[in-house]
């Protein structure tokens, strides 16, 4: 099951981020489902051969975020009722759309520039639909 | 709340030698449970913290200590260090080691020791002559982690073993540091610091220029890239803040490498009118490579 994560320690992105995007991503699909059981911190920590401060510090915010909860002696679980599939769908990508308007921005783009490539790419991907 | 005091601490330590100061003013706190990478350039002073911190070398003046305590023989019950050039006994086999470190340390244990002898396929009956040089490095670690320390402190653990042992040395530093240990080891690598270690130390010349958690500090460190229409502007003066590591210039581009970014360089470049923005993020050879090579 731990092989649902990866990480890429040489990335400039810290990983106790990546992680946290993974098991959100992974809760929000479906690929991990609710009540299941996350692999411990050790186990998780010697399967991607990273820190495991690290991926404790992944698990508290998760935890904090409402997103899965440890139970001592236990273990971590995914949270039942926890935050909605689409809730966490949008916290996966709203950094990805920050990011791109964030490059345009540096690219001296102004915000009405910006809102018609927006509508553009939107009736690219979701041809069909009025915007 | 009393705080636990650091498994590691270094106060103040400095080391010199006649004329020549290997570590100068060095002060670093590492917390039970949490793995140092040292980075430096050759001749940074890292093997010389590392052996006063052991009691090897005399500080000349500040303190080093152990789970808040002076170093003493006993604290080597539950500290283990594997120097950078092997302390091994050519004549002696793998096996005899393994049942010397058995005599010599209360807390030895036969099984872990066998059961990593497996992990490094060492062979028992080898003459220490004959191992190559990462046999030699794996056998010093099987005898340093054969008493399931609670510290380890590792002089370059990885050198001469192949690409396959070297991710084991990692694995066995984190399952360590899973179980409560702290680890600190250096290394010339540095995306194994970036793997397996939560805190980064950087030093150079003596000096500890850098100590940070790996994670918060690619939080930190970024490359702001602007570019301008035409010529570069004269920006010596809107630069010169404590936050700038380094300025490099390229046609029309200026690239600022900069500690953190609260947005501070973009306000001040902006009377610039720059055509062009872009924050990029950093890993830590990035960082490293910057730290040592700016100015002092």
């Amino acid at each position: 099951m731990a092989a649902i994560f990866t990480v890429d320690p040489r990335s400039g992105v810290p990983i106790y981020l990546q992680l946290i995007e993974q098991v959100k991503r992974g809760v929000a699909l479906g690929t991990l489902a609710s009540g299941e059981q996350l692999p411990t911190v050790k186990a998780l920590a010697l399967e991607l051969t990273v820190n495991p401060n690290t991926v404790a510090r992944a698990y508290r915010d998760l935890e904090r975020d409402g997103v899965i909860e440890t139970s001592p002696g236990r273990g971590s679980f995914v949270r039942n009722n926890g935050t909605a599939s689409s809730e966490l769908r949008s916290d996966v990508a709203e950094p990805a759309l920050d990011n791109a308007i964030r490059t345009a921005k540096g690219l001296g783009l102004d915000s009405n520039e910006v809102r018609r490539l927006f509508t553009r790419a939107l009736s690219r991907w979701y041809p069909g639909e009025e915007s | 709340m009393i705080q636990a005091p650091p498994a590691i601490a270094f106060d103040n330590l400095t080391k010199r030698y006649r004329n020549f100061e290997a570590v100068h003013d060095l002060t670093l706190h590492i917390e039970a449970g949490s793995i140092c990478g040292l980075l430096g350039p050759n001749g940074a002073g890292k093997t010389t913290a590392m052996k006063t911190l052991l009691g090897f070398l005399r500080p000349t003046s500040g303190s080093v200590a152990i789970n808040g305590a002076p170093v003493t023989s006993s604290t080597f019950e539950t500290l283990s260090y594997v120097p950078e050039t092997d302390a091994l006994f050519g004549e002696l086999t793998v096996a005899q080691h393994v049942d010397l470190n058995r005599r010599a340390q209360p807390r030895h244990d036969q099984a872990r020791a066998e059961e990593l002898l497996g992990v490094f396929g060492l062979d028992r009956r080898k003459r220490v002559k004959k191992l190559s040089k990462g046999q030699k490095t794996a056998l010093a670690l099987v005898l340093a982690l054969a008493s399931k320390p609670r510290v380890l402190v590792l002089d370059e653990p990885s050198s001469g073993l192949d690409p396959v042992f070297q991710r084991v040395v990692l694995d066995l530093m984190i399952d360590a540091a899973a179980e409560g240990g702290t680890v600190l080891f250096s290394s010339h690598q540095v995306g194994q610091v970036e793997r397996a270690a939560d805190h980064v130390a950087i030093m150079r010349g003596g000096r500890l220029l850098l100590y940070n958690n790996v994670d918060s500090l690619k939080g930190q460190e970024k490359i702001i890239e602007a570019t301008f229409a035409s010529a570069i502007p004269d920006l010596n003066g809107a630069l010169r803040v404590e936050v700038v590591r380094r300025v490099e210039q390229a046609g029309n581009m200026v690239r600022i490498s900069v500690k953190h970014d609260d947005g501070e360089i973009a306000q001040r470049l902006a009377p610039y009118n720059p055509t062009s923005i872009r924050i990029v993020d950093r890993n830590l050879e990035d960082i490293f490579l910057d730290v040592v090579s700016e100015k002092s």
